[in-house]
């Protein structure tokens, strides 16, 4: 018991949230897994080519195409479990006979960099137009919460399916081939146009709260400038809903991405996709479930992951709220 | 025929649910089977077809050959994708459309398949195939007796000349345009300018033309020769309208219809009733046996769909079949391996042969051109439609289906070697001194047309080639594609005979006369050689040395202009229930034969 109590008493020392916060997330072990598991799909995506020097393959050579014994006459993997074997550990895709390991890398490297540019992208949107309108109020917050109600009117599906195939024409001459980088940034624009409104909601309420409290009420009478009270004392004490927010934003992206190539309007090919081997699969499957086994196990692993890395966070910084 | 190939169907569904379910059963079975193009023979269609012959008054006079075993009465189930957005003769040219048309409409020809498997052009309200005088520039027929429209009305000459006048009119828009073109003697859309409005402002096409002397008689006059005749009236857009009865535009939706069955309740999209015509007596019509009393067709079914049901062989099921929807790639080969369902399978070839199309306005190098026929992989092209279950490597542009079909014609080795002939394409390419020559691709976004096109540019990458690859949507490909101006160097497109003969598929691809914008000629090819023995072949009046003429051609382009490469035969597969009988391929319609089937009666 006295110990306890020293113990307690010898670590009484001044902390800052962030580091409180991080304290009790290491004390979730659900959290420090789920952050574990993030964390290496991330080094695998970023990894991927490494990846595929080491093991030999990459996603685009049709190995199934080239070498005869590897698909049957009606394309499918002659070998049981999709072609797995010592040289195709994932084994092979069906009909172009490519290695699955590798194009799921290069898939999930793809569909991060595009959830994580738009994640980025949205909360920087949704900070800017969700302080403003929270701190400016007045016309300022009428102008940008209608713009919010509009754009979250907007049938979300159909915008994407109807816009995407047509912004990638604005950027290139259509004799000309898309290079991939366009249709990755055609993706990261419309997914980030109606992505932001949530998280700027949920800014401008919390400014709204905490932009009559004393503190800002001194700054203010002391001669703060606006740009000053957003930055110094207003953007501190929205982070944690900011962080929880956008925790759960970005396996929303990937999904989102993914359905978009599995409707055939998200990445084309001979990008490697992860929602386009979804929707292969689809067609595949009762002849071939491995092949959805590997990118279906590993969607849900990561979505999963991510939304409980989300829950953690949010209880570390917010150990009131009951689960 | 139209050049819309089918489209593997894709189910839309979310991402996610279907993981879920997925990791209860994460094993699979090997595909099996040897590896890729071996064993294609015990799958691979069984029959290619003789040159048809043209029936006599005695072929011609109905009842239609009895089928062996089968029995009057009971309802044919028929699972449909596409709705027909046309019902009016005059606008039916695509193959669900015609498919259906042949069970409610009747022309003046029928290709009948006996029960020996032998086809031949009869006469279906004429009394035979036609009386061929003046070395093929004049045609006879004489219409039989007791022939009726649904509405009892007999069926004259005067409704003939009604049928072919008003496929001048302006509203005629999808149907062939083949015996109007004959009766103009010219080509493209200028044989509009003989009647422009139709029969409708009270001019007639002139007897010098057209000629109806009695009301049993029509006699066609044309400036050349034109010895298919009898096989293009057999085409369903050439079937009888009644000259009373036309609505014009309204006939499209509700037509008067002269065949054994007559449409009782259409909904577009859904469903659709054919009972039978009382009027219509089997006496008159050879080809059509018209056993079931009854067709149910409902639409909507992707392929998924529709295998799924014919699979499971279950109630109205077992009375099911369909007119075009063919397996789905994955229930494929669950179907091919197991030899319960493979029974119920009706195993053939569409019309439709797909072909790379090298644009030789502007890949003028031959050698350049020859290095892209041997690096194309067909592998890589088939595999992404199904591998054997969507076709078969074609060695040529003739048809299996096409009197005359060389099974082991294969100029280039493409057949033996279907990845792809990478190193002898570098060096051709090499020795025209053109590594690097860069090539504009265009291809659809059709799922399958993308995974071909990813191949094929693959291939000539690794060839030496710089592939510029662009993509427009599949609504607007063939506009892109017909346009004699469009800077691109290749292309995919697929064509289907009209009927079995050469003369609907070199003509329309290869006639150098005939490029302009919107036309078929896809490699823009103007060969003097290929030009004159068009003329030549097409006043051959022998069906069967035609054909062989036809074939020579085909060779000699394929070898000596360099201008396309054949890919593979679009195959056609469809199940039956186990209640439904006399179902067989038929050559003519690409399709099972839907004048034969019957249902499988219970025991007592």
């Amino acid at each position: 018991m006295s110990s306890q109590t020293e113990a307690v008493e010898a670590e009484l020392v001044g902390r800052s949230p962030g580091q409180l916060m991080w304290r009790r997330f290491r004390r979730d072990r659900v959290g420090v897994i789920s952050a574990c598991v993030v964390v290496t799909f991330f080094a695998l995506g970023l990894l991927a080519p490494v990846i595929s020097a080491l093991y030999g393959k990459d996603p685009y050579t049709r190995y199934g195409q080239l070498d005869p014994g590897l698909l049957n006459q009606y394309g499918y993997p002659v070998k049981p479990n999709g072609g797995m074997d010592g040289e195709f550990w994932f084994g092979i895709e069906p009909f172009t006979g490519r290695d699955v390991l590798t194009t799921l890398l290069y898939g999930i490297r793809t569909s991060l960099l595009i959830a994580l540019a738009v994640t980025v992208l949205a909360v920087v949107t949704a900070i800017l137009l969700g302080i403003a309108a929270g701190y400016l109020g007045g016309r300022w917050d009428f102008f940008i919460s209608r713009g919010i109600d509009l754009l979250m009117a907007f049938p979300q599906q159909l915008f994407f399916v109807a816009f995407l195939p047509i912004i990638a024409t604005l950027f290139v001459d259509p004799r000309e081939e898309t290079p991939t980088y366009v249709k990755v940034v055609s993706i990261i624009l419309v997914l980030w146009a109606l992505g932001w409104m949530t998280l700027g909601r949920i800014l401008r309420g919390a400014t709204l709260a905490l932009r009559e409290r004393e503190f800002i009420e001194a700054a203010r009478v002391s001669g703060a400038s606006p740009w000053r009270i957003i930055r110094r004392e207003l953007l501190p004490n929205v982070v944690s809903p900011m962080l929880v927010q956008s925790t759960y934003m970005l396996p929303n992206f990937v999904t989102t991405a993914a359905a978009l190539s599995f409707l055939g309007v998200g990445l084309t090919e001979p990008t490697p996709d992860w929602g386009r081997m979804f929707s292969l699969a689809a067609e595949v499957y009762r002849s071939d479930i491995t092949y959805m086994f590997f990118p279906g196990v590993a969607m849900v692993i990561f979505v999963v992951a991510f939304n409980l890395l989300g829950d953690s966070v949010r209880d570390a910084f917010d150990p009131k709220t009951v689960r | 025929m139209s050049t819309r190939a089918p489209r593997r169907a894709r189910v839309a569904a979310v991402s996610l649910a279907i993981t879920g379910a997925l990791v209860l059963s994460a094993c699979s079975s090997g595909g099996g089977g040897g590896p890729d193009g071996e064993g294609g023979e015990d799958t691979a269609a069984p029959e290619t077809s003789a040159a048809i012959s043209f029936g006599d008054a005695e072929a011609s006079t109905g009842p239609a050959e009895e089928v062996p075993g089968a029995t009057p009465g009971g309802t044919v189930q028929v699972l449909q994708q596409t709705s027909p957005d046309h019902l009016d003769p005059a606008q039916i040219y695509v193959s669900h459309e015609s498919n259906l048309a042949r069970l409610i409409h009747r022309g003046l020809t029928y290709v009948r398949l006996d029960n020996e498997g032998n086809y031949t052009v009869v006469g279906d309200l004429a009394t035979d195939s036609g009386t061929v005088s003046d070395d093929g520039r004049t045609w006879t027929y004489t219409l039989k007796e007791d022939i009726f429209f649904n509405d009892g009305t007999p069926i004259t000459s005067a409704d003939l000349r009604h049928t072919f006048e008003r496929q001048f009119a302006p509203f005629i828009t999808q149907g062939p345009s083949y015996v109007q073109q004959w009766l103009a003697g010219t080509g493209g859309a200028d044989y509009r300018e003989l009647l422009p409005e139709g029969p409708y402002e009270g001019d007639h096409l002139p007897d010098s033309v057209l000629e109806t002397p009695d009301e049993r008689t029509i006699v066609f006059h044309f400036a050349e020769p034109q010895n298919d005749l009898p096989y293009a009236l057999a085409t369903p857009g050439y079937a009888v309208v009644s000259a009373e009865g036309d609505t014009q535009e309204a006939y499209d939706q509700d037509p008067v219809t002269s065949g054994p069955y007559q449409i009782e309740d259409f909904r577009s999209g859904r469903s659709m009733t054919l009972t039978r015509n009382e009027y219509w007596q089997p006496e008159t019509d050879p080809a059509r046996n018209a056993y079931p009393d009854s067709y149910e067709i409902s639409f909507g079914h992707s392929l998924e769909d529709s295998t799924a049901r014919l699979m499971a062989d279950n109630g109205d099921n077992q009375y099911a079949t369909s007119f075009n929807n063919g397996l789905d790639a994955g229930n494929g080969p669950t179907v091919m391996e197991d030899p319960a369902i493979r029974e119920r399978l009706i195993d053939g070839f569409q019309p439709y042969v797909a072909t790379l199309a090298i644009n030789t306005d502007r890949v003028t190098d031959e050698l350049v051109r020859e290095a892209i026929i041997r690096a194309v992989p067909l592998n890589g092209v088939l595999n992404a439609y199904g591998g054997t279950i969507g076709g078969q490597y074609a060695g040529g542009i003739i048809s299996p289906l096409l009197p005359g079909y060389q099974e082991d014609y294969d100029p280039f080795g493409k057949l033996a070697n279907p990845q792809g002939d990478i190193e002898g394409a570098r060096a051709l390419l090499e020795e025209a001194d053109a590594v690097g020559y860069r090539l504009n691709y265009v291809n659809n976004t059709a799922p399958e047309d993308q995974q071909a096109a990813v191949a094929i540019a693959d291939a000539l990458e690794s060839a030496g080639f710089d592939v510029n690859r662009t993509e427009v949507p599949p609504e607007t490909y063939y506009d892109t594609i017909g346009v004699v101006d469009s800077e691109l160097d290749i292309y995919r497109s697929s064509w289907g005979h009209d009927w079995l003969s050469a003369a609907t598929v070199i003509p329309p691809l290869f006639d150098g006369r005939q490029i302009q914008d919107g036309a078929s000629n896809y490699s823009h090819l103007n060969d003097e050689h290929v030009n004159s023995e068009i003329d030549r072949i097409r006043t051959i009046t022998d069906p069967a040395e035609a054909a062989a003429a036809w074939v020579e051609l085909s060779q000699y382009i394929q070898e000596e202009t360099l201008s396309f490469v054949p890919t593979f035969y679009y195959r056609q597969t469809i199940l039956h229930g186990s209640r439904i009988g006399g179902g067989v391929f038929n050559d003519d319609l690409g399709t099972i034969d839907m004048q034969r089937l019957y249902v499988i009666q219970d025991e007592g």
